[in-house]
């Protein structure tokens, strides 16, 4: 045995030379995109909406590039979501379609695509416009809503004042209600044409952030925790309290503040889309928060046909999580959901080519979807339901 | 195709994927983090891979995930849980959380402090320990043979004794009616472990909690790394874990501090997972909170 150890022999040189390329810095190589041609494709160049990713991998640090690609603890729920349109196969009627209709309304708000951009923070850390760009982008692109993160690197009414086009605004709930009703108050003075509660990720942790401690070391927040703003929480499991105090009677508080619609984000069980129903909820927004919130959460998809039956059609269901094609789009509106969410892809086309990158990117996913609905022969909508899908979730 | 210096540069800068050599996003190859940094118990495992000879290392290295991966949670929202609490009672011992050191062999083998060194971690994360031999900080026996000898076991122990080793309904039903104190859901056993194609522990929990019925607690042990790992057990009738491998992994790497990270990351998990699914304590779980899947 000890022989074994000392003797150098092939396979000792192998893994010998082996961890000596490991340290090299020419691995880096391996994780440059563009490796073969160093440069950076035109926006013109872009076809599909997963092109972006690599535009804004070289364009950002990597800590930033991320924050935006990572899920929370093992990633499960982060690999499930795209695995789970695969689980879900279409089946095109006969007969193509030429023009398909694609306008619906959600909401009282007009949309000539059932797309949203779906609420993401700190825009700023993307591109030196911000969210301001990412508006003016998504207006441009077919007058798509835009939902304004409670945790957008410029206030809203900055942003608002940037574009015309739709514009609704998030919420993350404070244990304090004053403060709550400030910013619904100001919020919907400013033009927030519906007001949308994120209630999932009470306490989420990512282990990607691993990535700064050698990218830039000491760098702040590295592997820190995230700690509570109000000091040390009072569990002994050093869970943040911010977020611990959700209560469904709050809702009841909300609506009465809230003149326009009023959603719940987060939504990922038929019994939950009923209490929302029972407080007077106007839609109830099905996602896993892009797989940052519970690990091992089920993808979104899986849960919403469910989620679409327990609703049984007295309130609109919005769906995010996952989306990165047109067809995966149809898949969603297909299962029930009346619009969809895009919340990664605008962040990687507003990284990659700014306002420009962000209208680009939603007009392929737009462009994709009615292609996939003249190739499902569905001419308008109304024409997608739950016949064009056959599905095999696990 | 020709080879230019570049070209196989670039193939050299392959190899260590190839090899799977870097485990840690980010870690130079033989750096040791600071344990304070580990971020998850895997990591802990990467350090001790690092650290112990290689067929020392094959001996606890990872089970497979793929029996926690056909296991998805029914998150429930809006639940308060500013009162969140971990803790279970199990023979009069309130336990911190649910989780418990399982017993090993000879822990010297990993790491010179041995047993001290595991204790000392245990209690620094307010956990109980099970020793192999006998005594620890858990006041049990677990019993691990045949009927005959459980039968013996229990008749010469005033501690609860718990017969380890379940797989099956009707040997769960047989250690109740034998009057067993508890049982261990467990495939860590002599030619058991080895056995290929033994069945996961979490797996087979949900028709041996059936045939329990909650006469007496149930414990399990295999695989458990995650603190998702152990919602899921508690959802489908445990009453707590045992953790073993990861601690090994801590144990080997840094001796006590190391059994106390990834102790106290498990516990973490726990918590926010419990707080993510609406639980704000262990009697809010139930069979509801997770769905099972066939694939
Ligand atoms: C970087 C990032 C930041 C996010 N920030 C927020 C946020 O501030 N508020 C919120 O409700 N959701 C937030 N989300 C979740 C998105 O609204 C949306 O649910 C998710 O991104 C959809 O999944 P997709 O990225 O696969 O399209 C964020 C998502 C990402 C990727």
């Amino acid at each position: 045995m000890l022989q074994y150890r000392y003797e150098l022999n092939r396979r000792r040189a192998l893994h010998a030379l082996a961890a000596f390329a490991a340290g090299s810095p020419l691995r880096a190589f391996q994780q440059d995109p563009f490796r073969d041609h160093s440069r950076i494709p035109a926006l013109t160049e872009m076809r599909t909406a997963l092109d972006f990713e690599a535009v804004a991998f070289v364009r950002l640090p990597r800590p930033v590039f991320d924050y935006t690609a990572y899920g929370s603890d093992s990633e499960f729920t982060l690999r499930r979501n795209r695995q789970a349109f695969d689980w879900v196969e279409l089946t095109p009627h006969a007969q193509p379609v030429r023009t398909p209709d694609t306008a619906a309304q959600l909401l009282g708000t007009k949309l000539n695509y059932p797309i949203l951009l779906s609420p993401t923070a700190g825009h700023l850390q993307l591109h030196p416009d911000g969210e301001p760009a990412t508006y003016a982008g998504a207006t441009a692109a077919a007058a798509t809503p835009m939902i304004v993160s409670n945790v957008s690197s410029v206030p809203f009414e900055k942003i608002a004042g940037a574009s015309r086009g739709p514009i609704w605004f998030q919420l993350y709930p404070r244990n304090d209600s004053e403060s709550n009703h400030e910013t619904l108050e100001r919020v919907q003075g400013a033009g927030a044409q519906a007001v949308v509660v994120t209630v999932d990720q009470q306490a989420s942790f990512f282990e990607r952030i691993l990535h700064s401690r050698h990218l830039n070391p000491g760098a702040p927040g590295g592997v820190r925790r995230r700690t509570s703003s109000r000091g040390a929480p009072r569990n002994p499991y050093r869970v943040p309290e911010d977020r611990l105090f959700y209560e469904w009677k709050l809702f009841d508080e909300w609506r009465k503040i809230v003149k326009v619609p009023l959603i719940v984000k987060g939504v990922l069980t038929p019994e939950d889309a009923k209490i929302c129903l029972e407080h007077g909820i106007d839609a109830v927004y099905v996602s896993n928060h892009g797989a940052r919130s519970l690990d091992y959460a089920p993808s979104s998809l899986e849960v919403l046909p469910d989620i679409v039956d327990a609703v049984g059609g007295r309130v609109p269901v919005i769906f995010d999580s996952g989306i990165r094609r047109g067809a995966d789009i149809l898949k969603a509106l297909a299962l029930g959901a009346s619009a969809v969410g895009l919340g990664r892809i605008a962040r990687w086309g507003l990284a990659a080519y700014g306002a420009e990158g962000v209208q680009r990117a939603l007009e392929i996913m737009q462009a994709e979807l009615k292609l996939a609905m003249m190739a499902a022969g569905c001419a308008s909508l109304k024409a997608v339901n739950r016949s064009l899908v056959r599905t095999d979730f696990p | 195709m020709s080879i230019t210096r570049r070209n196989a540069a670039q193939w050299l800068a392959a190899l260590p994927g190839a090899c799977a050599a870097q485990q840690l996003i980010g870690e130079a190859p033989g750096r040791i983090t600071p344990v304070a940094e580990l971020v998850n118990s895997y990591e802990a495992e990467a350090m001790a891979g690092r650290v112990l000879h290689p067929e020392r290392f094959a001996e606890i290295a990872a089970g497979s995930r793929a029996p926690f991966d056909r296991i998805t949670f029914r998150p429930r929202l809006m639940a308060n849980s500013l009162d969140l609490d971990l803790s279970v009672e199990l023979f009069g011992v309130k336990l911190f959380a649910p989780i418990i050191a399982g017993p090993v062999a000879d822990l010297s083998r990993f790491h010179a402090g041995g047993e001290a060194e595991w204790l000392k971690g245990a209690e620094a994360a307010k956990t109980h320990a099970l020793l192999a031999a006998g005594g620890g900080t858990f006041p049990v026996a677990c019993y691990s043979g045949d009927w005959a000898g459980f039968d013996k076991v229990r008749a010469a122990s005033k501690a609860p004794v718990l017969m380890k080793g379940i797989l099956r309904a009707e040997d769960a039903k047989a250690a109740v009616e034998r009057g067993a104190s508890g049982i261990v859901v467990s495939n860590y056993r002599s030619g058991v472990a080895e056995l290929p194609g033994v069945a996961a522990t979490i797996s087979v929990l949900p028709a041996i909690a059936d045939a329990v019925g909650g006469r007496i607690p149930i414990l399990i042990d295999g695989g458990f790394a995650r603190g998702t790992d152990v919602l899921k057990a508690l959802a489908l009738g445990a009453r707590a874990v045992l953790v073993v491998r990861p601690l090994l992994w801590g144990l080997a790497a840094y001796g006590a501090p190391g059994v106390q990270q990834v102790l106290e990351l498990m516990q973490s998990e726990l918590a926010r997972a419990m707080v993510m699914s609406g639980k704000p304590n262990v009697a809010a779980i139930g069979r509801d909170t997770v769905r099972l899947h066939k694939r």
